[in-house]
């Protein structure tokens, strides 16, 4: 069996993985009758329909007249930095105010880019903290975290 | 006679300084985001949604309307002069308008897209106040099972007018629906997928999803290449086409404008589907092209621009008047509109009718700001331009996170933006388009409401989607949608069209 699609497989394992998942949840809650659906009701059989879907999505893929594709490949770096940036600012902006946890963020989502250059990180987080602070705390009156926790 | 006194009280409300400003705040916001490749509007409202919680309602809408139709002003700038879309629906003026750049008449391409854009802005904003009381008659009529079949009929629009495989846009339809559904159950109190996880309990920010699957997933796409803009500042020229050209674009301006203004308002529709629509229309009936459309013809720039501008603005006809938004934008002003305590639908015509009528009056307001703004700040898009993305996408990323932040004063939602952003980006490597998904997420909710009030109203019997009359006729409309879309001719036609636009 050689996948000849493999767009189109994956997308439709990806969706009868989904599908399985909010369907078999689903089960931990009341199904009802059509007149009074339960909470479980519409979830299942959407997640159903899902699987169906994605059955044939996969199936289509597999075909022997599919058109032939390939997945690009998946670039772990710029994937990594710029979501670990977002994930890292997430867990700094209480403790350490949203000024401090920016410089985090541009600093390491700009490692994500091949064209990275120390002066300008800097100076670009520069800019940016001033921006939001006149932008978003001064003029919009935000309620976010400014200073570090320590600082009161 | 009611039409009049309603624009009245709609320009008096978009007059007062405040919401002109706001109206201003958002056409600029939106030109810069259509300008500048790799964000586009549904990210941009996304973001800015929380930060319009201080504000009053309809100077929050004003806002974020601005930046829709902005975006397609700043879109076509990019376009013409450096052959990269700034946004979607501004692809299609790539083909022509960096051709006439080349040629050194990226003043003229620039000029006749602002003029043909306000030509159809005004239009159709005519149109948006002319067909919403009607139409809200109309969706008094409606019941339970019509919401539910209307919603249907809108979803499968939204998929088949949109590019790429139609069983893959489905399945991301059903998915969004899923995701919708997390959170708690209205009718029976319970926690569903929540996991113990007391942020759930009102569901997955839909701010968030849409920031991690929109703005975060194409950040990491576009890092992926090496960037190579070309950008042809020194021979702009004249801003303003000649009188031979601007006689020669009318009639595409006005094509443009009557089609765009039809397809903005289909479920599915809006600006990207006008100007495909237009474009192709317009290579059709034109004999003779002088030059060939694709090598510098201006009626190339001026109907898809026309129609992009006139597809937005009508594309709120359908949210405004049933609360059903036929697009993923529309999703967002939906959800705009519940956080700031407005039930979208019928009633908000009559128990809200400043923000109504100043809404529309405000679209006009905005058409001429851009129009007028536009032209002598070029020189600053362009200059804009020349920005390289690596400095570019750390601010974003930096609005994105505050922007979710804004909405719970909550990490744990940044945390899911974070992770949408990885499922995000898994899509976009298996080519399934998000929006069907945002479109989805949205209306999950409300089709579970209006189906189990429907089923409850018919004491569980199902066919009552298809005795009453009206739910019928919109299944029918579905069915034939799908069938249409199905067919050879229709399939290469719209394979044409997005094939123009890789």
């Amino acid at each position: 069996m050689t996948i000849k699609n493999e767009k189109d497989f994956w997308s439709g394992v990806m969706f009868i993985v989904f599908g399985l998942f909010f369907a078999l949840f689903a089960q931990n809650y009341v199904f009802g009758t059509p007149q009074r659906m339960g909470p479980a009701y519409f979830p299942t059989l959407l997640g159903g329909l899902l699987v169906l879907i994605g059955a044939v999505i996969a199936a289509s893929g597999l075909a022997r007249n599919a058109t032939p594709t390939k997945i690009d490949k998946f670039h772990f770096g710029p994937l990594l930095w710029v979501l670990g940036s977002v994930v890292v600012y997430g867990a700094l902006l209480k403790p350490a105010g949203v000024l401090l946890a920016m410089f985090v963020l541009v600093g390491i989502s700009s490692m994500g880019s091949h064209e990275f250059r120390w002066k300008e990180v800097i100076g670009l987080s520069f800019v940016m903290a001033l921006l939001t602070w006149v932008v978003f705390i001064w003029g919009l009156k935000l309620t976010i975290p400014v200073w570090p926790a320590f600082m009161g | 006679m009611d039409l009049v006194h309603n624009l009245a009280l709609g320009f008096s409300t978009a007059l007062s300084l405040q919401n002109l400003l706001y109206a201003l705040a958002g056409t600029l916001i939106g030109t810069l985001i259509g300008v500048l490749p790799g964000i586009g509007p549904i990210a941009t409202i996304a973001m800015l949604l929380p930060t319009t919680y201080s504000l009053a309602p309809t100077s929050a809408l004003i806002m974020l309307a601005g930046i829709y139709y902005g975006a397609q002003y700043g879109g076509s700038t990019t376009s013409i002069l450096v052959n990269i879309p700034g946004e979607s629906s501004s692809v299609v003026t790539c083909i022509d308008g960096y051709q006439m750049a080349r040629q050194g008449k990226a003043g003229a391409a620039l000029g006749i897209a602002a003029i043909g854009s306000f030509i159809a802005g005004c239009f159709s904003t005519v149109l948006v106040a002319a067909f919403a009381p009607p139409l809200t008659e109309l969706a008094f009529k409606f019941g339970p099972a019509e919401y539910f079949s209307l919603m249907v009929l809108g979803l499968i629009g939204a998929v088949v007018l949109a590019s790429g495989s139609l069983l893959k846009a489905i399945g991301m339809i059903v998915l969004g629906l899923l995701l919708g559904l997390v959170g708690t159950d209205v009718n029976s109190g319970v926690m569903r997928y929540a996991f113990d996880v007391p942020e759930l309990a009102d569901g997955l920010g839909f701010v968030g999803v849409a920031m991690g699957v929109f703005g975060f997933a194409e950040i990491i796409a576009n890092l992926e290449q090496k960037e190579k803009r070309e950008v042809f500042t020194s021979k702009v020229g004249s801003l303003l086409p000649t009188m031979k050209e601007f006689i020669y674009s009318a009639p595409a301006i006005a094509r443009g404008t009557v089609l765009g203004s039809l397809l903005g308002i289909l479920p599915g529709g809006g600006a990207l589907l006008a100007s495909f629509a237009s474009y192709s229309f317009e290579k059709k009936i034109t004999r003779n092209p002088d030059p060939p459309f694709g090598q510098g013809n201006i009626r190339g720039v001026a109907a898809p621009e026309s129609a992009n501008n006139a597809g937005a603005q009508t594309s709120f006809i359908p949210m405004l008047t049933l609360g059903i938004p036929p697009n993923a934008v529309m999703a967002l002003m939906v959800g705009a509109m519940t956080i700031h305590n407005i039930q979208p639908g019928p009633q908000v015509m009559t128990s809200n009718p400043s923000l109504f009528w100043g809404l529309i009056a405000s679209m006009w307001i905005g058409n001429l700001m851009l129009v007028i703004l536009n032209l002598p700040l070029i020189g600053v898009w362009i200059q804009l331009l020349k920005v390289p993305y690596r400095l570019l996408y750390p601010a974003i990323l930096v609005f994105c996170c505050i922007g979710v932040y804004a909405v719970n004063n909550t990490t744990f939602d940044v945390m899911l933006t974070a992770a949408f952003g990885a499922i995000g980006y898994l899509f976009h490597k298996l080519h399934c388009e998000p929006a069907p998904l945002i479109l989805g997420f949205i209306l999950g909710p409300m089709m579970e409401e209006n189906l189990r009030r429907a089923m409850l109203l018919s004491r569980g019997d199902p066919t009552t989607f298809f005795t009453r009359p009206l739910s019928l006729t919109l299944l029918i409309m579905a069915a034939a949608l799908l069938v249409i879309v199905t067919l050879p001719a229709i399939k290469k036609g719209r394979e044409e069209a997005f094939l123009e636009a890789d």
